[in-house]
């Protein structure tokens, strides 16, 4: 099932997903779904203009991901907003993707995933995303469990500016990146998906990232299983298998409190 | 150097409070370092944005917020709602308030429950625990705790405790806080003053 050609896809696929894991645990807690909603649709409204423009992909879209993200963080309104700035990205990249033909090869690109074409740049990227959240890890924890606390105060200091900061730059490269090697659909459900199911399983916070972690990597790997041997592709496997799964945990918390009641 | 108990923790001199615009004031009031004090009025008065004012949550737009500047705040806010689901525990919020449990029995209970699966009391009587012993390492003529309402959705299983909690506050720290329940002020021995007599005209 991993031949040469595919190994690389695969490591590259398995260091987004605990990544986006690991964002997508911290956008449960910071109540921002549809920020990331948002934010991959423009992630992918980036690549598709950077194809029209023969610019480097990725740095187009972390561009247009970090102004979304600016943009998005300036408002008080946590859902029309986001979800306004959603359907202009959904726009943007239809009207490119019909004007422009290799916009459109790039929009189906971007919406139905490339990750078996992943190569060596995309691993590179990734696996620098995946070191840099295993050093970010304490701080961007400290920054979602002070953001549990309002409107209650503490008496000790809030988290710093920059490591605020950080932390929105960190969640958008891992959701631009994430978008880029999965597609939009792809990247959104293992965000938002298992960090969902998780929330139920959990006894605290740890047990919160560990479960999504779990379920993040299980949904992986089902999915790249069922996909090579069904012959199907991989996004909108991974798309189903995590929303199984996120439901099934969900279920399974229900049952096992209306049994220990 | 440590704080001088003669000086205020914090002082407002013609001080007008509000959100985006003044709806409180002008306000001028000190309060002592190690003081116990309970602001009542009638709803609407301002109690709680007096308190939001002191965390930086609201705004004084005109007059001064003077505070000690080794001052360290912390809030029991008058509501906090849960989402559902809330993945944290007991021992999470603490982590969270920078707070160490106190070792009352009913509060260690509820440190490995999941906050959204507390009765309103009890996440009450939780929260009120975490902001009373919020950086409680430090010395306790440094500290303020501001409490709005702490008596709501007390019920009368953890009243008591939460009444043991307040009095068992290290002497030296400064305590402000709002209520409308009298029972529970006199309780908890703090001195009663009614915010209108700190609001002058003009």
């Amino acid at each position: 099932m991993l031949g040469d050609l595919l190994l690389m896809p695969f490591v590259a696929g398995l260091l987004i997903t605990g990544v986006l894991g690991l964002a997508g645990a911290g956008l449960f807690l910071r109540g921002s779904v549809w920020q990331a909603l948002a934010l991959g649709q423009w992630a992918a409204v980036g690549g598709v203009l950077a194809s029209v423009l023969h610019w480097p992909v990725l740095l187009v879209a972390l561009i247009l991901g970090t102004g979304v993200m600016a943009l998005l963080q300036r408002s008080t309104d946590r859902e029309r907003l986001p979800l306004g700035v959603f359907l202009a990205g959904l726009a943007a990249v239809t009207l490119l993707a019909a004007n422009f033909s290799q916009a459109s090869l790039a929009a189906a690109a971007w919406a139905e995933g490339q990750l078996y074409f992943a190569g060596p740049n995309e691993l590179w990227a990734v696996a620098m995303l995946a070191v840099a959240s295993i050093l970010l890890a304490p701080g961007l924890y400290r920054v979602w469990r002070h953001a549990q606390l309002a409107p209650d105060v503490p008496a000790t200091r809030p988290p710093t500016a920059w490591l605020r900061l950080t932390e929105i730059g960190w969640l958008v490269a891992a959701v631009v990146l994430g978008s880029m090697v999965l597609g939009v659909p792809a990247a959104l459900a293992t965000l938002l998906l298992p960090a969902w199911g998780a929330a139920y399983l959990a006894h605290n916070l740890r047990g919160l990232f560990l479960w999504t972690q779990g379920i993040a990597l299980a949904g992986f790997l089902v999915a790249w299983g069922l996909s090579l041997s069904l012959d199907q592709p991989f996004a909108p496997v991974l798309v189903l298998v995590n929303a199984a799964l996120a439901s099934g945990a969900r279920l399974a918390a229900s049952g096992y409190r209306e049994r220990n009641r | 150097m440590s704080p001088d108990p003669a000086q205020p923790i914090l002082r407002f001199q013609s001080a007008r409070l509000g959100f985006d615009r003044p709806v409180l004031g002008p306000l001028t009031l000190e309060l002592p370092i190690g003081s116990r004090w309970a602001l009542t009025g009638p709803n609407g008065i301002g109690k709680s944005l007096l308190l939001k004012a002191l965390t930086g949550q609201a705004r004084v737009h005109h007059g001064r917020l003077e505070l000690a500047p080794q001052a360290r705040i912390s809030l029991l806010a008058q509501d906090h709602p849960r989402r559902q689901p809330w993945p944290l525990s007991g021992h999470d919020w603490f982590r969270a308030m920078g707070a160490q449990p106190p070792e009352q029995a009913r509060v260690r209970a509820l440190m490995d429950r999941r906050l959204d699966r507390l009765s309103g009391g009890q996440w009450q009587l939780l929260r009120l625990a975490a902001a009373l012993s919020s950086h409680a390492t430090r010395p306790p003529a440094e500290r303020l705790v501001l409490l709005d309402e702490p008596a709501n959705h007390l019920d009368a299983e953890v009243r008591h405790d939460a009444i043991e909690l307040i009095t068992s506050l290290p002497g030296g720290t400064t305590l402000l806080m709002t209520s409308h329940d009298d029972d529970f002020l006199q309780a908890a021995g703090v001195e009663r003053h009614p915010l209108t007599e700190y609001i002058h005209a003009g």
